[in-house]
């Protein structure tokens, strides 16, 4: 059961198409495999279309002075029937690592080709990369058994998602689909005790570590998780 | 003509006017999907234009650029009508979220990004599912395979074999398409022809 949820406004702004594409990649991911904010985000689509297209009936009675004329319609139509339809989007099922297979949610599925090379970070961290070519930095992390994030605070805010396995935090324990969002001033130190676990997490700014050796690595934080 | 606002803050529930109106959007979704009607498009045309350029005007403030929304959102209407399924929802939010989806590249194209991330990717509505094929095709579940395999004869030949290699052989989609090399989309247009024409079949038999 997943008890770690994205805000109502978080939903909201995902289905209005207000977040940037980096959350919207980790929002959609958590809502393919979470049953109650996929149900949410069909009644907050249903609204938004009643505030957008629906209650626009007086509008088209009165048209208004910008409206569409015969011709443009006419001529829309035509550019419609003459066009192409769009190949049909690339998915992959799949990601594999270290001999790990994983099953990746749709949402993620559809952006499996912007998943770059596995690389081996400190210890027994590894990050791909996900290039959504945003300002934000979007990362799979994979952790093994045993690993442990060193301490750090975000400048920015940190989107975490649990695609497969459980981590723990100094707050709790998450589970396949629990969404975390963490801000700017909240410390935390993830690590995986028996279970490996692989997150799809999001970042607005680098990290900062916070304690002892680990600390040396600020300088190259922006490396690190990006 | 009705006025809707006064419902609109209330979730899920649907005046009677709006409840027409869906259904007779579904019913011409439905016909574009299954013959390719231009009639039926240009109706459907006719009621969301207007809606998605008032729509578009008040995202963009720029007529232009609302008119593209209208154009590139209607134009996945008449490619993908196949796409909408009526149990899931309204015919106008699911044209809605092909406009969100619309305004979010326009957004970033006005941006001059350099990348190529498309909503579609970030919010797969259109894709070709292969996740949805229970709620397609559930036919099989209610009526045996041996019942059902004496009015195989009257399918055309092309429909025929796609049922047969799906229902008898248990592949995929995918895996008809390939091993016959036509489009996915022609395995799904075929199959769902197919089983409405034995659903008819059964119907008329009873």
């Amino acid at each position: 059961m997943i008890k770690s949820h994205p805000s109502e406004a978080i939903l909201y702004q995902y289905a209005s198409g207000d977040l940037s594409a980096s959350m919207t990649l980790v929002v959609g991911t958590h809502i393919d495999m979470c049953p109650i904010c996929k149900r949410t985000v069909c009644e907050i689509e249903e609204d938004l279309c009643n505030k957008h297209l629906d209650s626009l009936v007086e509008t088209i009675c009165a048209p208004s002075k910008g409206a569409m004329s015969k011709t443009q319609c006419d001529q829309m139509l035509e550019a419609i029937f003459n066009s192409q339809a769009k190949p049909a989007a690339q998915r992959e099922d799949l990601i594999s690592l270290e001999g790990r297979r994983f099953n990746l949610p749709t949402t993620l599925a559809h952006n499996a080709h912007r998943i770059g090379e596995w690389t081996h970070l400190v210890g027994k961290l590894w990050r791909a990369p996900v290039d959504l070519s945003d300002d934000g930095q979007t990362n799979l992390i994979y952790m093994e058994p045993g690993a442990q994030v060193p301490e750090h605070t975000h400048k920015g805010q940190e989107a975490t998602l649990v695609i497969d396995g459980v981590f723990n935090d100094e707050h709790d324990a998450y589970y396949d689909g629990d969404f975390i969002l963490l801000d700017a001033d909240r410390k935390h130190t993830p690590r995986t005790a028996t279970e490996d676990c692989l997150t799809l997490a999001t970042l607005d700014a680098p990290l900062f570590f916070t304690s002892g050796i680990s600390r040396l690595l600020n300088p190259f934080s922006s490396l690190f998780f990006r | 003509m009705q006025t809707v606002t006064s419902h609109t803050s209330q979730r899920g529930v649907m005046t009677t006017s709006q409840q027409d109106t869906a259904e007779k959007a579904a019913q011409l979704l439905a016909q574009i999907a299954e013959t390719r009607s231009r009639q039926a498009f240009s109706e459907l045309f006719s009621h969301f234009a207007p809606k998605l350029q008032a729509y578009g005007t008040r995202q963009f403030g720029n007529e232009q650029t609302a008119m593209d929304l209208v154009q590139e959102t209607m134009t996945n209407v008449w490619h993908k009508a196949h796409l909408f399924k009526a149990d899931k929802g309204s015919p106008s939010t699911w044209i809605f979220t092909i406009a969100r989806n619309i305004r979010f590249d326009l957004l970033r194209k006005n941006k001059k990004r350099k990348d190529d991330i498309s909503a579609d990717e970030l919010w797969p509505i259109l894709a070709e599912q292969n996740d949805n094929l229970d709620d397609d095709y559930a036919l099989d579940q209610d009526i045996l395979l041996q019942e059902i395999s004496h009015y195989y004869g009257q399918l055309p030949d092309a429909q025929r074999i796609v049922v047969e290699k799906i229902y008898v052989e248990g592949k995929s989609q995918q895996e008809v398409s390939d091993s016959l090399g036509i489009p996915l989309g022609t395995v799904k247009s075929r199959t769902r022809l197919a089983l409405k024409k034995l659903k008819e079949l059964i119907v008329e038999h009873d």
